[in-house]
């Protein structure tokens, strides 16, 4: 029966592809200013159809159509708007010169083929998301990526709460982030996708498992690119939300460009406070009489978190020297009350763990660089990094906020800490790039990453600082190509890590390895890689890729902490073999009517994954090689978009990830050899859905409605196939909603978000026993002028 | 089960009993009724604790912790499995627990209170945890896992002892064992040894019934390092408490030759017995000293009403750590300890058990079948038990070997094979406890 089905299924698609092709015609042409040069990133669309696409470096832009009669619209923002009416009954070359618009800058709409869509249609697996929608919501970018195949975020509470992400089931360092492509550390290790202002981003890119040469990483399982916004006009984007449990964000980006001389001041500033007393539902506390234990819900009492980031970016574009040449500033501090444990039975009262940063960094980059068709970029950046945990208090807290005069310190339950981390970090990265032919470029890529690493403890005198330095050389070179009239696209590349570590301390060489490696020691690995995409049509394409990556180990994993974690300066590298396969298309149904597939699989075969291991001394761990996972998964989503109306959005993802670590110490055979991987989500679910009304109440307004779902199926805390049901502990199923409404008027220049997420109040767990937020209510009023 | 055949058994005596009386002639000779079978009271249950992948004990695992209990440990018992079957205490108990009567007793992973509860089985035959009883912490706050006790007022009091987290003072938890009710909570008047920092973790703490006091262990150290560096220790004191007013009797310096530290120093005997009597009441330690440089085993007596060991050297030429110790009887004691030849790791398949004459301080390997017992992985363990003139001695599994018991008959010392367990995991605990 299920055959039958699949294959009535092909047949349809290749009928669907066959009448396809015959009635599809190409739409091609050169969009160019008034000067001749051309424009790049003008949106070309077919009006009133999420039909689009952007211009290419040479103001090219190409668009598949059926037969028919359409409105052609050109759009930039600081030209004036062009449309032209086109009879389509063969493919045809139509091209626009683009006049100046001096006066005002009209907002370009965003149409269904975004940069965001050409680089998911491009050889990597990546989920590409254009942010622009987004802006005016209240959610993170947390809340956002979340939302798309094969991304899980796993957040321990509310605002600022520490969080795991994994894609395609592998997570923590074994994901790499990046803001333009330099590595998002460099703004503070306080900065992250849960903090970073969104209303300074375009888009987001999510490489999964093959990770391009040009960002310059040593990321494992994937790797998470920021993209800011580079518009060339003045503007003014302010934001200010308010919310449940006492949150507040103000957001403010801007930018001025100075009409003398044409410098350009970029301003950003962000708050962002939540008190995060949301309700903690049948937790425990002690009776009047301090004998029992009673069940009840209590809010959150120690859970406050702020965090302030300002950065001023200087700098020119478009001169004889230089495309584009910008110097930045930018502080961030970051302070968090640390409410519990690993688990909520783990109740603070008073720790805390603050972070505060700055950095100062240049950028330039130039095309036709002493020859034609040569782009480089440079980037320089320090980064001043201190963050600290205190732990100084000896009281054992209850969940009224009661306590009792303790003898261990609440997160340690040691002696009491006020542990600072001191991580400088210098990175420096080039890229450079060079056109053969339209169809054949090179790219290398070299990435220099210093990072320093100081302990100390200022309460602790028994805690022995240390002061290390870890330096890492990334090399990338690749190839890529574009084959038969764009319709084939391929990458290759191949990745240097140098990894050079210095190290004094010898002591202890049988357990740390200082003696099978020398004092100052420098090791090279390789990585390499393959894509590609072929595109039958529109509908139809295409992609592979295949990656064998490797994961440096980081300083703490290598150099120990230098209390409870010994050194392991024999620690090899992570390897990874990557294989990603999917096939995706746009199903252009009518005029107004688009549909859009994407169906990934993908294979991850982790070896020597660095794990933390109990040693025999009291308390001690040290990091140390083993065998690891494999992880075999398949997502897909699919999407439809009505005009510019409605919306509906649907993806899964699941992921199998089987332990291959075969045999115990002892010699035998393992248990749990090729058992699930447990603490995973391994299935889950989203979907959305949202219509938006045009001119309501107000001229040039809209209104949007949207709701979403998510739904993460149950998982174990521990191996699933051993212990009875009803004892193991479990991290139940979600079922969350959100609903959103969102009121733009003046041609967005002014916007007003209210949200609720949570909708049905459901007690909701991503971790063992760390309740999330219950259903909460935002508003957000944001004021966009340009 | 046992006692349904019972009833069943005596049903059918009864009928035939009955049926035979109705047939018979009243001149025959009197019917003499078959005995009815005795009942067998399951006077025990075993609980036997695994670990996936690693070795449980101390803190850190993740991996689970699976409990199986089960009537009796002997051959003929079904193998014990743990796919979809047994009791997962993972994240809420910990494996580190004080076992008495039919109750386990300990500081939970919540770190909040103390709890006292007992295994059950279900008519399924799946292990569930009963709690008897659980209180809040008052003034003492004890951490998990780090702590030792001690049961004085013929078992109805539950001392518990242990240091703060500056390892400065020693402080202790009366408890009643009823309802666990705090009785009194103090600090002990325990000095940090001249010239040292600070004191060892928890110390080992015991009650010696002849004389009526509990006797505490305990080191101090140079620097509390967090052991990136081996701090200098003090020598190993014993002290001398009264149970009831809690007050320091005597604090004596052990001769250093003797032993350097007790074999545990942290985690009290809350998984791994360091502490054993004698008929006599003398009270023997399993201590640690150096030897060129390795961590070797030390066997320390203390005669009944003593305030100091005694010159004794009850594990002469160790091959390495001494780790668990059990009294047998008869002047011999079961011991667990390491060949450091073989490694040293936790995981390491080095150790292995060995019966101890006392007297001689000669020891030979347990065999079985003339063979020695496997060596086994597992730094802390307790796999051995021994109750009812009976050794259950667990081994963990090795390549080609399954895991499983073998029984040690102390008055014979004949040794058979007993139950097996499911392979693949690491074997960490029997405990017995009381049945029904």
């Amino acid at each position: 029966m299920m055959k039958q089905g699949i294959v009535s299924l092909l047949l349809l698609v290749c009928m669907y592809l066959g009448v396809y092709a015959q009635n599809s015609h190409s739409l091609t042409g050169v969009v160019k200013d008034t000067a001749g040069e051309p424009v790049i990133g003008a949106a070309v669309a077919i009006k009133n159809t999420p039909t689009g696409c952007y211009t290419n470096e040479q103001g090219r832009y190409r668009l598949s159509v059926s037969s028919g009669e359409y409105v052609l619209v050109v759009s930039m923002m600081g030209y004036e708007p062009q449309e032209r009416k086109v009879k389509v009954t063969s493919s045809l070359r139509i091209d626009f010169v683009l006049k100046e618009d001096a006066v005002s800058l009209e907002s370009v709409h965003v149409y269904g083929k975004s940069k965001a869509q050409q680089l998911r249609e491009g050889a990597y697996a990546v989920n590409a998301m254009n942010i622009k929608p987004l802006i005016n919501t209240t959610q993170s970018l947390n809340a956002i990526v979340n939302k798309t195949t094969g991304v899980r975020v796993r957040e321990e509470g509310g605002v600022g709460s520490d969080f795991d992400l994994s894609i395609n089931g592998m997570s923590g360092n074994s994901i790499r982030y990046f803001l333009d492509g330099m590595p998002l550390d460099t703004k503070g290790t306080g900065v992250t996708l849960a903090n970073l202002p969104t209303n300074i981003i375009d888009r987001i890119e999510i490489f999964k498992g093959v990770i391009p040469a040009y960002l310059g990483s040593d990321a494992l399982g994937g790797a998470i690119n920021v993209i800011t916004n580079q518009q060339k006009r003045n503007f003014l984007d302010a934001s200010y939300s308010i919310g449940s449990f006492h949150t507040h964000q103000v957001d403010l980006n801007a930018q001025y460009v100075e009409p003398k001389t044409g410098v350009i001041i970029k301003p950003v500033f962000s708050v962002n406070y939540s008190k995060n007393d949301y309700k903690m539902k049948n937790v425990q506390i002690r009776n009047a009489e301090g004998t029992e234990f009673i069940t009840t819900d209590r809010r959150r009492f120690h859970d406050d978190y702020l965090s302030l980031f300002g950065q001023m970016e200087v700098g020119v574009t478009d001169q004889s020297w230089a495309d584009a040449f910008f110097v930045s500033a930018s502080l961030s501090k970051i302070d968090k009350e640390l409410q519990t444990g690993s688990t909520q039975s783990w109740v603070y009262g008073m720790a805390e763990r603050n972070t505060k940063s700055a950095n100062v960094s240049a950028r330039y980059n130039k095309s036709d660089f002493l020859l034609d068709d040569l782009n480089v970029s440079a980037s320089l950046s320090h980064t001043w990094d201190h963050s600290e945990t205190v732990d100084t208090t000896y009281r054992k807290y209850f969940w009224d906020g009661s306590y009792i005069n303790g003898h261990h310190s609440e997160v340690r339950g040691r002696a009491r800490s006020w542990r600072h981390y001191k991580r400088p970090m210098t990175i420096v990265r080039s890229n450079v790039e060079y056109k053969l032919n339209d169809a054949h470029s090179l790219n290398f890529n070299y990435l220099l990453n210093r990072t320093g690493n100081k302990q100390y403890d200022e309460v602790d005198d028994s805690y022995v600082p240390t002061n290390d330095v870890l330096m890492k050389h990334i090399i990338g070179l690749s190839y890529n190509q574009s084959l038969f009239d764009g319709k084939m696209n391929n990458v290759l590349f191949v990745k240097d890590y140098i990894n050079h570590l210095k190290v004094e301390q010898t002591e202890l060489s049988s357990i740390t390895g200082s003696d099978e490696v020398k004092s100052s020691n420098t090791e090279s690995y390789w990585g390499y890689g393959i894509g590609t995409r072929y595109t039958w049509a529109s509908p139809f394409a295409l992609k592979a890729s295949y990656e064998h990556s490797v994961r440096l180990p980081i300083s703490r994993e290598l150099l120990g902490n230098g209390s409870t974690i010994y050194p392991n300066i024999a620690l090899r590298p992570e390897s990874s073999e990557n294989f990603n396969v999917g096939v995706f298309g746009t199903l252009s149904l009518g005029r107004t009517h688009q549909l859009y597939y994407e169906v990934n699989g993908f294979v991850r075969l982790v070896d020597d994954y660095i794990q933390a291991t109990v040693l025999d001394q009291e308390g001690m761990m040290q990091y140390e090689n083993v065998d690891a996972v494999h992880i075999k998964g398949i997502e897909g989503e699919i999407r439809y978009d009505w005009a510019d109306k409605l919306g509906l959005m649907f993806n899964a993802s699941y992921q199998d990830s089987r332990n291959q670590q075969k045999y115990l110490a002892s010699g035998a055979l393992s248990a749990t050899y090729k058992n699930r991987t447990p603490n995973k989500p391994w299935t889950f679910i989203n979907a959305e859905a949202s219509y938006t009304f045009h001119q309501v109440f107000l001229p040039d307004s809209k209104l949007r409605v949207a709701y979403d779902y998510q739904w993460v199926h149950w998982f174990y805390l521990t191996w699933e196939a051993y212990g009875s049901a009803q004892t193991k502990p479990r991290i139940p199923s979600q079922h969350i909603s959100n609903a959103s409404l969102l009121y733009s008027w003046k041609n967005d220049k002014y916007n007003l978000s209210l949200e609720c997420t949570n909708l049905f109040d459901k007690l909701t767990y991503d971790n063992y026993m760390l309740q999330k937020p219950g259903r909460a209510f935002f508003a957000k009023f944001r004021v966009f002028i340009h | 089960m046992r006692k349904f055949k019972f009833v069943e058994m005596a049903f059918m005596a009864l009928m035939l009993a009955a049926s035979m009386a109705a047939c018979s002639d009243d001149n025959e000779e009197p019917v003499v009724e078959p005995e009815p079978e005795p009942e067998v009271q399951v006077k025990h249950r075993y609980e036997l604790s695994v670990c996936p992948v690693k070795h449980g004990g101390m803190s850190m695992n993740k991996n689970g912790t699976f409990v199986r209990s089960v009537e009796a440990l002997t051959a003929d018992q079904p193998m014990v499995e743990f796919n979809g079957k047994g009791l997962e205490i993972t994240n809420k108990y910990t494996m580190e627990s004080i076992t008495k009567g039919k109750y386990h007793y300990q500081v939970p992973e919540s770190k909040d209170r103390f709890v006292k509860f007992s295994i059950e089985v279900d008519a399924a035959g799946n292990e569930l945890v009963k709690l008897a009883q659980e209180r809040p912490f008052v003034k003492n706050e004890f951490p998990a896992r780090k702590y030792t006790h001690a049961w004085i007022d013929k078992g109805e009091t539950l001392v518990l002892v242990a240091t703060d987290g500056d390892h400065k003072k020693v402080f202790y938890s009366k408890l009643k064992e009823s309802d666990l009710s705090i009785i009194e909570e103090g600090d002990l008047n325990i000095p940090i040894p001249e010239g040292f920092g600070s004191l060892s973790t928890s110390g080992i703490l015991t009650y010696r019934e002849k004389s009526n006091d509990l006797v505490y262990f305990y080191i101090g150290k140079d620097k509390e390092t967090g052991g990136m560096t081996d701090a200098a220790t003090s020598n190993l004191f014993v002290a001398i408490i009264d149970p009831a007013t809690m007050a320091v009797k005597s604090n004596e310096v052990i001769d250093y030759s003797l032993a350097e530290e007790s074999a545990a120093s942290a985690y009290g005997e809350l998984m791994q017995n360091t502490v054993m009597y004698d008929e006599d009441g003398n009270l023997y330690l399993a201590g640690m000293v150096t030897r060129d440089g390795a961590e070797c085993g030390s066997l320390l007596k203390m005669k009944a009403g003593a305030k100091n060991v005694e010159q004794y050297n009850g594990f002469p030429e160790p091959e390495g750590k001494l780790l668990t110790i059990q009294y047998l009887g008869n002047n011999k004691a079961l011991a667990y300890s390491r060949d450091n030849s073989l490694g040293t790791k936790i995981d390491s398949p080095s150790h292995f058990y060995s019966i101890i004459d006392l007297t001689t301080g000669k020891r030979e390997r347990v065999k079985f079948n003339g063979t020695d017992l496997p060596y086994c992985s597992g730094r802390f363990s307790q796999r051995s038990v021994v109750v009812d003139g009976k050794a259950y001695i667990g081994v963990a599994n090795q390549k080609d070997l399954t895991a499983g018991v073998y029984i040690y008959d102390i008055k014979t010392g004949n040794v058979e094979k007993g139950i097996d367990l499911q392979s693949g995991f690491c074997f960490d605990i029997i405990r017995v406890v009381d049945a029904e």
